[in-house]
């Protein structure tokens, strides 16, 4: 905590545990301390014992096993916990695991806990030395498996949910929480969940989210701080928990959750409806994104899928490369996390710069016109066919588009082709399940792109247009430089020039065209791309509401006037002013009356 | 008595946690002994355990034994379970 912030803490005594901000929303209530590090006993046990430490240990797998049942009843059809959680059951119920636990009591006379925890250490292990990396996380599932009988065992009746039963509602405080113990969670029995490590993509903080229950994961010392029945004040907006919060903290409080629930309410009541103009035109607006965990975010918006996933991620901050069964799992769980609706998955947009950690690339003089992007993939075809690979085998996972970047020449495109093809059939003598077809498409961000449109177009699936480095490149400004930003506008019309082009070339080889940029997050802009002719626009997520809004109050015919006018006008500011004198009064009146 | 069959895993996943649940729960519905293994590593067809440590990835083969009541009808509906991709589309 800053000192501004203490200053700021209503009585100066409040104390605040800084996190992340895992969920929005905030929340007050008495702390649920789920405290799962208990010590594991071990003793010895007497042979006239033997038969009741056997006996205990199956009374501990009847509660937990019907604890965990009921858990899964209680989710069933609604998530794909459910099934985790079935297949919990089997395991706290397995014979396997009796035999070995029972062996263990009998012959090494080991208590119950003992003997349960090297049965479940061992068979993790083997788990976990499998090829398959779903087999190997499964070894998690065992570990969590045997410490809920162990729970069982230290005779605390509710293993998975101690929360359910009896108990008010409150504020969940855990180290992290399990699939099995989220998949118990409702907004009825959780107010909020704290955790000590997590980060904003892992899974609670994700579920936490689509469940809408505000959460602050990553706070550090949690467990230390906060007592059982503790009232604590937990602000998932900020990503900070407040102990025992004062009489101002928890006014202010007050306050901002139900500005935060006003906002909500009226973006729920947008979210699952199509975004149409005035005239009742359909413009499907989808979702950039960078982690995985940003695709639930999305669809909150009302995305209609990702037009645009960035992999970058996978690469950076590491010193070794990411294999292809690691990028199969992440690129296939923001298929499933999407499903039915489609996503773009575009290859790594990274210079040679990004990645001294784990390959040796010269660096150049000047990044942004360097080897990266599609130009390292062919240059480093190792790197590109293993991100190629696992792409094609997520295709098997929903509707997949692939996308390369900084396209620059025909030859480019034709070289990825080869490329894809060869990952494809690399992919089908491995045995892998792919889609019959996957698209290959283009971002059109170089201006040669842009200009040679129609040559690329009859041979790509789709184009996209990348406004950031369209803008970058076509007008020579450096994208990081605040003194040259005044030149940097998508409104030039020299840029509206060029994606002119690229919808006309769209439209004579019968290819569908985005926009993936900053230029379709701006609402004067997408009703200019929706003039000119464009219907799919892919924006941050948190623009999308603004978007909606912004095209609800225009028709299309009024669109493609503004377009046509935009061509007389020879200035970025021309431009701009003309679309707000048209349609920004309007924008500005539905805004207030939201 | 006994029954055997042998069945190659066809579902994508191969025999990943939900797959075993569903083979296990079926097995488990036949008062007869069953045992699966793969590459000679056999396991309790009851025991999920056991079944996800054969770790049956897709392309494997599976030879189920069945000894008891019912056994025939067991190896019958365990094959047709992994010869339908345990439910799963692919």
């Amino acid at each position: 905590m800053t000192d501004e912030e203490g200053a700021r803490g209503a009585e100066g005594r409040d104390t605040v545990l800084e996190g992340i901000a895992g969920s929005p929303g905030l929340a007050l209530g008495p702390a649920i301390v789920l405290d799962r590090r208990t010590g594991v006993v071990r003793r010895h046990v007497g042979n006239h014992q033997i038969e009741d430490e056997v006996e205990r240990f199956h009374r501990a797998v009847e509660l937990t096993a019907k604890s965990l049942g009921e858990a899964a009843e209680r989710t069933r059809g609604s998530r794909a916990e459910s099934s985790i959680l079935e297949a919990y059951v089997l395991m706290v119920m397995d014979e396997t695991l009796h035999d070995e636990v029972e062996r263990r009591v009998r012959i090494d006379r080991l208590c119950a806990e003992w003997a349960l925890t090297v049965a479940t250490d061992e068979i993790a292990e083997k788990l976990s030395q499998a090829e398959d990396s779903y087999l190997a996380e499964r070894s998690h599932d065992i570990q969590f498996v045997g410490q809920s009988i162990l729970r069982a065992l230290a005779g605390r009746a509710e293993p998975v949910s101690p929360f359910i039963g009896g108990r008010e509602p409150g504020v969940l405080v855990a180290r992290d929480l399990s699939p099995a113990e989220t998949a118990t969670l409702t907004k009825q029995n959780v107010l909020a969940i704290v955790t000590e490590v997590g980060t904003r993509t892992s899974h609670t903080a994700i579920l936490a989210r689509a469940l809408e229950i505000p959460a602050v994961v990553g706070a550090a010392g949690a467990l230390a701080h906060i007592g059982d029945g503790d009232v604590v004040l937990v602000d998932g907006l900020r990503g900070r928990v407040t102990l025992a919060p004062g009489v101002e903290a928890r006014a202010n409080a007050q306050l901002r959750a139900e500005k935060y629930r006003d906002a909500q309410k009226a973006r729920l009541l947008l979210r699952d409806r199509p975004v149409l103009t005035r005239c009742g035109q359909a413009i499907s607006l989808k979702g950039n994104i960078e982690l995985p965990g940003e695709a639930v975010l999305a669809l909150d918006q009302g995305a209609q899928g990702i037009g645009l996933y960035r992999t970058e991620f996978l690469y950076v901050n590491r010193k070794d490369l990411p294999s292809e069964d690691e990028q199969y799992e992440t690129y296939r769980r923001v298929l499933e996390a999407v499903m039915p609706l489609p996503v773009t998955l575009r290859t790594f947009d990274i210079g040679g710069d990004k990645f001294v950690s784990s390959m040796q690339v010269p660096g150049d003089m000047n990044p942004a016109l360097g080897l990266r992007a599609v130009r390292l993939g062919l240059a480093r075809r190792d790197l590109f066919l293993t991100q190629l690979r696992a792409m094609v085998r997520a295709s098997a996972h929903g509707p997949l588009r692939i996308m390369i970047p900084m396209i620059a020449s025909v030859g480019e495109l034709r070289e990825v082709k080869l490329l894809l093809d060869r990952a494809i059939q690399e992919v089908d003598a491995a045995g892998h399940p792919r889609a019959p077809h996957v698209p290959l498409g283009i971002m059109v961000e170089v201006p040669s792109a842009a200009i040679l449109a129609d040559r690329l177009a009859p041979e790509t699936a789709f184009m996209s247009i990348g406004t950031n480095d369209l803008v970058q490149y076509a007008l020579a400004v450096d994208r990081s430089s605040p003194e040259l930003a005044y030149l940097a506008s998508f409104f030039d019309p020299a840029i509206l020039r060029l994606i002119r082009g690229v919808i006309e070339a769209g439209a004579k080889y019968d290819r569908p065209v985005f926009v993936c940029g900053a230029m379709a997050s701006d609402p004067l802009a997408a009703v200019l791309l929706v003039g000119m002719g464009l219907r799919e626009l892919s924006l941050e997520a948190s623009s999308i509401p603004d978007v909606r809004a912004g095209l609800a109050c225009v028709t299309v015919a009024e669109a493609e006037i503004a377009a046509e006018r935009a061509k007389d006008c020879s200035t970025a500011s021309e431009i701009e002013g003309l679309l707000r004198e048209t349609f920004g009064a309007r924008m500005a009146a539905s805004a207030e009356s939201e | 008595m006994t029954s055997k069959g042998t069945y190659q895993v066809k579902n994508k996943l191969g025999l990943h946690a939900r797959a075993a649940t569903k083979l296990v729960q079926l097995a488990s519905k036949f008062p007869c002994e069953i045992v699966v293994s793969r590459e000679g590593q056999a396991a309790n067809a009851k025991s999920v355990m056991g079944v996800l440590l054969l770790c049956g990835s897709k392309g494997t083969y599976l030879d189920i034994e069945a000894t008891g009541e019912r056994s025939d009808e067991a190896i019958k509906a365990l094959g047709e379970l992994i010869d339908g991709r345990f439910g799963e589309p692919e």
